[in-house]
């Protein structure tokens, strides 16, 4: 998948395309608003990362560029101000999507991943069943078990579990729970999805077995697949 | 740079002077000339219903006096007396009786009569040299005058011909005088109106160029200077007065951008050197696993520094009215169960409970983003600084066009410490490890929401917030915002 990443910042956008290549994507890089569209204009683009502080001109604008020159492919923003600005609020709702800066990069992947599968219908987005190691988890009937034990789970409990099963493998952070299952872009000040991965795994790990959700310290947390 | 300026008003007073003169004298000159064209008309047409009148009655006085000695006589009196009417002229102007001519001709075109300047054969010459109809004044030029004669003919029933003449001097010499008073006068009014406009334009732009040279003299270390006020309240008075209130804007503005990037690196600087001690901790420590710990506690740092960042921002965009909000009407209820039920987990964990008091669905004009991050502090300053065993209450209420949020607890209440400054950036216990900015930041969100705050500790223990907040946004209170 080609990715267009347009970023003036020499390390970020390096920083970038590693991340993007060790994700098996394919980084189309720009460093201005110019090579940006003229990228656009030339390459195939499945999905767009933009900075919107651009030397020559505003991300927003050239976006509004982009897309009025035929790009079709959805845009992740990256912002440094941290109050989005209202025009941003305005492409949101147009199938793309916003991140500020600074950044986890796997939250930033997490995003893209969602903006690139929102565009085809991703059959994981469709599936009724989800299953990881021995947890499997019912959509339909609303129902989580391991191995052969129902779990017994809150509304909300639920919704956590079935966001780190979606994920599984992949790390998710804190903000995209609380984004993803709370619908709250919020930076708490103390350890509040830290007691609800604690409850939760309460509920599904098992004493004596390899742990299925894991900790990693200072990023977040992955559900282990393997 | 001042002496191009000085240039460039006297040239713009040149222009504007310049420019309105000349449209001045164009449309007066277009109507003098009107003017002229009707009064040249006006006097011919007076001076042609004269001779036709006259000589009407001089043919019928010749038809009927008998020819005969008396004839010539009484003709020549009553012509002599005709001429003493003529319309225009009268007075100083010449001799009247040079004005005017009377000649009769007989059927054979002999001069049969003349009463008049000079030798009758010279006009009686022109005359004949001329084409008439009868009772339709003619000019008629005549050899030795230089200014010719309005002449009007007639024919009797014996077939002489009667002709009446008068010298058009007078109405030239009426003209002409009318054209050299308009000359006199319209010289004297343009150089006038030139002389007005461009003194004028001067002092007016003069002032301008005062406000231009405020305006050159402000730079990044001088916001002080100021127009000169200017008295009355023209357009010019109007735009010094508008050009100091912005440039007071402009110095608060700037005023608060210094205070906010000096606080900023005096937040920043504490937890950078943390972050900065933790790395180099990782790059000293012994083995990978304690490496691994260190960066993954400065990682934790670096994303506190962000979050410190960012309310620190918003914090003092506030303060200076500049903080940006995208307002939706949205369910406080809803907002404040789904914030409780994320909290509840972590304030039992701690043995705090929490008590939610709602009974009707609020619905509030705000930005949802900026009262998430509102209800999250309260919850994380319950969650750090309440003993266990506490409980905390939420309250719900529609008052009128305000919503009132209330929480309390029955902990040991805000330290005394505090005291007034519970809402200023810093303001924290001596027992607290946050760095003073959740009540600073809810401060800022409620004020920027055009509300109030009020924070105290309640006479049975414990501490109380109560926030006021109008449920609609005014159109004006948010321009007012956005202006302010």
């Amino acid at each position: 998948m080609r990715i267009l990443v347009v970023e003036d910042d020499t390390t970020n956008r390096e920083f970038l395309r590693r991340s993007l290549e060790e994700n098996s994507y394919e980084p189309v890089l720009a460093s201005s608003a110019a090579e940006a569209e003229l990228a656009s204009r030339t390459g195939d683009i499945d999905g767009a990362i933009v900075d919107l502080m651009l030397p020559d001109g505003d991300g927003i604008s050239l976006i509004q560029r982009m897309k009025a020159n035929g790009l079709s492919a959805p845009v992740l923003i990256l912002s440094a101000r941290r109050s989005v600005d209202d025009r941003v609020f305005g492409l949101e709702t147009g199938g793309d999507d916003y991140l500020t800066k600074p950044y986890a990069i796997t939250e930033l992947l997490a995003r893209l991943r969602n903006l690139v599968r929102r565009t085809e219908t991703h059959p994981s987005e469709t599936k009724t069943i989800l299953q990881v190691r021995d947890l499997k988890m019912d959509l339909l009937r609303r129902e989580a078990m391991r191995g052969d034990q129902v779990l017994d789970l809150t509304t909300r409990e639920f919704a956590l579990l079935e966001f780190l099963c979606r994920n599984a493998g992949r790390m998710v952070t804190r903000s995209m729970i609380l984004d993803q299952v709370w619908g709250m872009r919020i930076e708490p000040e103390t350890n509040v999805v830290d007691v609800h991965i604690y409850r939760l795994r309460n509920k599904i790990e098992r004493r004596g077995e390899q742990p299925l959700l894991k900790t990693i310290r200072g990023m977040g947390y992955v559900l282990n697949d393997k | 740079m001042f002496s191009m300026t000085n240039k460039a008003g006297v040239t713009a007073a040149w222009r504007i002077s310049l420019g309105s003169t000349i449209v001045f004298a164009l449309g007066t000159t277009i109507a003098f000339l009107l003017l002229h064209h009707y009064v040249a008309q006006e006097i011919q047409r007076r001076s042609d219903a004269w001779l036709t009148g006259e000589v009407s009655v001089l043919t019928d006085v010749a038809e009927k006096t008998p020819r005969g000695a008396l004839y010539d006589r009484i003709v020549d009196e009553i012509a002599e007396l005709a001429t003493k009417e003529v319309p225009v002229g009268r007075g100083p102007v010449g001799d009247p009786s040079r004005a005017v001519f009377f000649l009769e001709t007989d059927a054979h075109s002999e001069l049969k009569l003349w009463v008049g300047p000079g030798d009758g054969a010279i006009f009686l010459r022109a005359i004949q040299q001329s084409r008439f109809t009868p009772e339709h004044p003619v000019e008629l030029p005549v050899a030795q005058f230089p200014i010719p004669y309005r002449v009007v003919q007639y024919i009797a029933d014996d077939g002489s011909r009667i002709y009446l003449g008068m010298s058009e001097r007078n109405d030239r010499q009426v003209l002409d005088r009318l054209r050299t008073w308009f000359l006199v006068i319209f010289i004297a009014i343009v150089l006038l109106g030139f002389a007005i406009t461009f003194v004028s334009s001067r002092r007016l732009l003069r002032r301008v160029q005062g406000i231009t040279e405020t305006a050159a003299a402000i730079d990044e270390n001088n916001l002080k200077s100021r127009v000169p006020a200017t008295p009355g309240s023209d357009e010019v008075a109007q735009l010094a007065a508008t050009m100091n209130r912005m440039l007071d804007r402009i110095a608060t503005a700037v005023g608060q951008l210094h205070t906010m990037s000096d606080s900023l690196a005096h937040d920043l600087r504490s937890p950078l050197t943390a972050v900065r001690g933790k790395l180099e901790l990782a790059l000293m420590a012994g083995n990978r696993e304690q490496s691994e710990e260190h960066v993954a506690a400065a990682l934790e740092g670096l994303d506190r520094l962000s979050h410190l960042l960012t309310t620190s921002l918003d914090v003092a965009e506030a303060k200076a009215g500049a903080l940006r909000m995208h307002r939706t009407r949205f369910s406080l209820n809803a907002l404040v169960r789904s914030m409780t039920e994320l909290y509840e987990p972590s304030l039992l964990e701690h043995h705090i409970q929490l008590h939610v008091e709602e009974n009707a669905e609020i619905l509030l004009d705000a930005d949802a983003g900026l009262f998430q991050r509102l209800l999250a502090n309260l919850m994380d300053n319950a969650v750090r600084h309440l003993p266990s065993g506490s409980n905390v209450w939420i309250a719900l209420r529609q008052e009128q066009e305000f919503v009132c949020l209330r929480v309390w607890d029955d902990g040991p209440g805000f330290p005394p410490e505090v005291g007034l400054c519970l809402f200023e950036k810093h303001a924290k216990g001596n027992a607290s490890h946050g760095y003073g900015l959740g009540l600073a930041f809810v401060h800022a969100v409620v004020t920027a929401h055009g509300g109030q705050i009020v924070g105290s500790n309640q006479e049975a223990g414990g501490a109380q917030l109560t926030i006021m907040i109008p449920a609609r946004a005014e159109r004006l209170s948010e321009s007012a915002f956005l202006a302010g």
